[in-house]
């Protein structure tokens, strides 16, 4: 049962709306401000945070805390773990589609 | 069980897809303020300059010079546009270059043609007066503008928004005054919006410069 075997590898921290979202977007941008991603992710603090610290307690991102013009601002930024992982996941979605009865003729 | 798994895959490569592709646009779009400064700069010195050379000025009643004047104008415009891009996608990857050559003839050359031919009718069909030229130049690129920042960036928007409704009451309450309106309404409008958006992407950069 290879199809399976792909399911069970996918790693559940990205399975979840919001940590995928937080994840596609630290792809592509090095740093993030926290607001942004509450903006374009359309998230309350109290929710970002919590996934934000979900993602950070499995080291693939780190959170920094800092002042810019004296305004405290929130970086998140992709480790090279988060990264790796990421990569990772989406290959495994990709082969869990792949596997798909007639995927090959599509 | 693994019909569920599959669906599920599907779901998230796709939107792990579009959020990719909506955050390199994005990342594009919010570095381009110099290129609203431009044309803000274009706007303001265009219509005050028109103004000027054709209503007191040296070029009084000679209103074929137009044509000349504003593709003098244009070109300039677009040559400073043309050395910032080059300037910004020296640094960008070639997935990123071509979005912005996609962006650029897929969407503006376009619009661009629609605004040409919308003025040609005020210059062939006698019942429309030549005044409305700008009212409908402006109509489209406002709308250039409403598209752009409804997909990637709030300043854009607003300064869409405000373009189109400013062009509209122009052209129903002010004609006579269209050049010092809408000088003032685009020229000062596209520079606020290219400063906001510069600030934004310093900000942004020097984040992540300290991180």
């Amino acid at each position: 049962m290879p199809e399976e075997h792909i399911a069970i590898k996918l790693n559940k921290i990205f399975h979840q709306k919001a940590r995928l979202g937080i994840m596609s977007i630290l792809m592509v941008m090095e740093g993030v401000e926290f607001n942004y991603l509450k903006e374009r992710l359309k998230l309350s603090d109290g929710n970002l945070s919590t996934h934000l610290s979900i993602l950070e307690k499995k080291k693939y991102i780190k959170i920094k805390k800092k002042f810019v013009k004296k305004k405290p601002k929130t970086l998140c930024q992709l480790t090279e773990k988060g990264h790796q992982a990421f990569v990772e996941y989406i290959n495994n979605l990709e082969k869990i589609i792949k596997s798909m009865p007639g995927a090959e003729r599509k | 069980m693994i019909e569920d798994e599959k669906r599920q895959a599907i779901e998230s490569i796709g939107l792990i897809k579009e959020l990719i592709t909506q955050t390199e646009r994005e990342m594009w779009y919010s570095g381009g303020g110099w290129i609203s400064i431009i044309w803000g700069i274009f706007c303001l010195v265009g219509f005050s300059g028109q103004r000027l050379l054709y209503t007191t000025g040296p070029l009084r009643g000679l209103y074929w010079t137009k044509g000349v004047y504003w593709t003098i104008l244009s070109l300039i415009a677009i040559l400073a546009t043309y050395l910032v891009v080059r300037s910004r996608v020296k640094t960008q990857s070639q997935k990123r270059r071509g979005y912005f050559i996609r962006g650029f003839f897929l969407f503006w050359i376009p619009l661009i043609i629609l605004a040409y031919v919308l003025s040609s009718f005020c210059i062939f069909l006698p019942d429309i007066s030549v005044k409305y030229i700008p009212i409908f130049i402006l109509l489209v690129i406002s709308t250039g503008y409403l598209i752009i920042g409804f997909l990637f960036n709030k300043e854009i928007l607003f300064m869409g928004t405000i373009g189109f409704v400013g062009t509209v009451i122009t052209g129903f309450l002010f004609l006579s005054y269209a050049d010092i309106v809408l000088g003032l309404l685009f020229g000062v409008g596209l520079i606020v919006t290219g400063l906001i958006s510069n600030l934004r992407w310093k900000e942004q950069k020097l984040l992540q410069k300290t991180g």
